[in-house]
């Protein structure tokens, strides 16, 4: 799978998932296209509107992105604001796996946040663990992701994935 | 090669040894979702897979806890949506004022062993007793209540060895949050955090359920402590002696990284806005006014908080500039606390005591007002999370939190008690 798109955001480390999505939100708001409105609300107000104006862009971040609360909606919201992939050096442990949970491509490649800015277009290899910043002209590597997780990835998610395959054996 | 707690328990559960890495599928023995996680859980159940029958009814519960008792109209339909779903199922389902659904499962299902799964980050406090206990999200906890299994990646182990007693007013909360402030938010990013030595050894479960309740935010899959004499003491507590069963760590188990801590080292600390590794010692924040003091949580809402906070506030009023607002973690800890003159003593001293849950800890039924500080027992101090992005959220132990709730202020307990 190859990605292509600018990036929108470069998120500083330990962005965590209150900060995606406030928990005031999301016991009232079932409906994730009404939730997504308030992406980043607190820290970043005009989020939703320019992820919704450039869609398919892309998210860079630092460290533990996606940390704290298990709560689903963060990847969620970040898909329906058309997110097409995230890069972060690293990614807190549930955010990862809802993620691919949901099927929304995240990448973790170490180096990623020094190496781009706002706007830069980013081309993202997932199977071949490649990102080229086609702005500044160079490529970074990341270890490509496991058969199983882009297995999830290309099934749309895990739901799908168990509904093909009629369970986990 | 020896095993560390959280190899023991997978290897058993997969028949063979496993290792750190690897992926394994593997029964789970009980998985939970609340108010915040259930709705999508069934949602996901429903749409993707066509039904909204779990696996075993007795391995299933619900919980209200997060935004109970309800505060709008909204969350009402929420609830009842989850309880015609209990209904369906016939699975434990805990209402309106029943608590915390971590404290609940430490009361009434976790046990040495056991893989437990919750759609809830904190769901790694129940390695307190022995069991392989982690938090992930409604759909993979969706997929579990139909199926019954899950994959899990085998984590690496991280050693936390407590050496010595920890102080006067000195508690395991200050323990942790030192911890975190040394190794940072993700210091522990997937890693099974055992934490081991003489001072763990010494704790009862309540307060090694701060730790391991905690882990997550050093980033661990799980929080293990040993289960020794005193689980089984506890487990005997709860009627459920039956399902005691020793676990250690092999002599020698290999632990990816090692930290040794002299519990004589640890002070009274504070995580200040707005993330959990920002920790100092309580003193530094002296004389910072406090607009409200918040006893509860999944992390400090147990008897022996409740009983310590009473003890430190008998006979004294809370000051008049400072809200204090406590939440006992069950309706078995409200019992107990009201049967021991504890809840008498809060009220006198001004406290608003409120039924069992944790809506204040996300500002689903407590919200600050803007430019207001709160000092919290509970774990998280992320911009917004008590209801207002405009508010600053400072966390301690409860002898620091009872102690500032006196004086208006932040003090540290050495010092004044």
């Amino acid at each position: 799978m190859i990605i292509k798109g600018k990036v929108l955001r470069v998120l500083p480390d330990d962005t965590n998932t209150d900060e995606i999505i406030s928990g005031k939100y999301k016991y009232d708001v079932l409906d994730i296209g009404k939730l997504a409105v308030h992406t980043f609300e607190a820290i970043d107000p005009s989020f939703y509107r320019d992820a919704k104006k450039n869609p398919g862009s892309i998210l860079v971040a630092g460290k533990n992105f996606g940390c704290g609360s298990s709560r689903e909606q963060a990847p969620r919201v970040l898909q329906e604001c058309d997110i097409s992939c995230i890069v972060a050096e690293s990614f807190a442990r549930i955010f990862y796996r809802n993620s691919f949970n949901v099927g929304l491509p995240i990448v973790e490649c170490k180096g990623i946040s020094a190496h781009v800015d706002k706007e830069d277009e980013l081309e993202i290899d997932l199977d071949g663990g490649k990102i080229r910043n086609l702005t500044k002209g160079y490529e970074l590597s990341f270890k490509p992701i496991p058969d199983f997780m882009q297995n999830l990835l290309q099934a749309g998610g895990i739901m799908s994935y168990l509904r093909k395959s009629g369970g986990y054996e | 090669m020896g095993k560390t707690m959280a190899e023991k328990i997978l290897s058993r559960k997969c028949g063979r040894d496993v290792e750190p890495g690897e992926l394994v599928v593997c029964e789970v023995d009980m998985t939970f979702a609340h108010d915040g996680t259930m709705p999508l859980a069934i949602q996901q159940m429903k749409s993707e897979l066509g039904t909204t029958k779990v696996f075993d009814s007795s391995k299933v519960a619900g919980f209200c806890d997060h935004a109970s008792p309800s505060p709008s109209s909204h969350i009402s339909n929420v609830h009842t949506m989850m309880r015609e779903f209990a209904r369906e199922n016939c699975i434990d389902f805990y209402e309106n004022g029943d608590g915390i659904c971590h404290q609940i499962v430490l009361e009434r299902y976790a046990a040495p062993y056991k893989v437990i799964v919750g759609a809830d980050s904190h769901t790694c406090t129940h390695g307190v007793v022995g069991a392989f206990a982690t938090g992930m999200g409604s759909t993979d906890v969706g997929a579990i209540m139909v199926y019954g299994k899950t994959w899990f990646k085998v984590p690496e182990s991280m050693k936390i060895e407590v050496d010595g007693e920890l102080g006067e007013w000195v508690t395991s909360k200050d323990l942790f949050l030192s911890v975190v402030g040394d190794i940072k938010a993700d210091g522990a990013t997937y890693m099974s955090m055992e934490f081991l030595g003489k001072c763990i050894d010494d704790m009862e479960v309540e307060q090694r359920a701060t730790l391991t309740n905690m882990a997550i935010e050093a980033g661990a899959k799980l929080g293990l402590c040993k289960a020794d004499e005193k689980v089984e003491k506890f487990l005997t507590e709860y009627g459920r002696e039956d399902e005691f069963e020793e676990l250690y760590p092999d002599d020698d188990a290999e632990y990816l990284t090692e930290i040794f801590i002299d519990a004589q080292d640890i002070e009274p600390m504070i995580a200040y806005p707005h993330r959990v590794d920002n920790v100092a010692p309580a003193y530094e924040f002296k004389g910072m006014h406090i607009d409200q003091v918040c006893i509860g949580s999944c992390t400090n809402g147990r008897l022996s908080d409740l009983e310590i906070a009473a003890q430190i506030l008998d006979g004294e009023e809370v000051c008049k500039d400072t809200r204090l607002v406590v939440y006992p973690a069950s309706r078995s800890v409200f019992i107990k606390a009201v049967g021991r003159g504890i809840i008498e003593k809060l009220l006198e001293a001004g406290a608003a005591v409120c039924a069992p849950g944790c809506g204040f800890c996300i500002g689903r039924t407590v919200a600050l007002g803007d430019g207001e500080k709160a000092l919290s027992t509970q774990n998280r101090n992320f911009k917004g999370r008590m209801g207002n992005e405009n508010a600053e959220i400072y966390l301690s132990s409860v002898p620091t939190a009872a102690a500032s709730a006196l004086y208006g202020e932040i003090v540290d307990p050495r010092e004044v008690l």
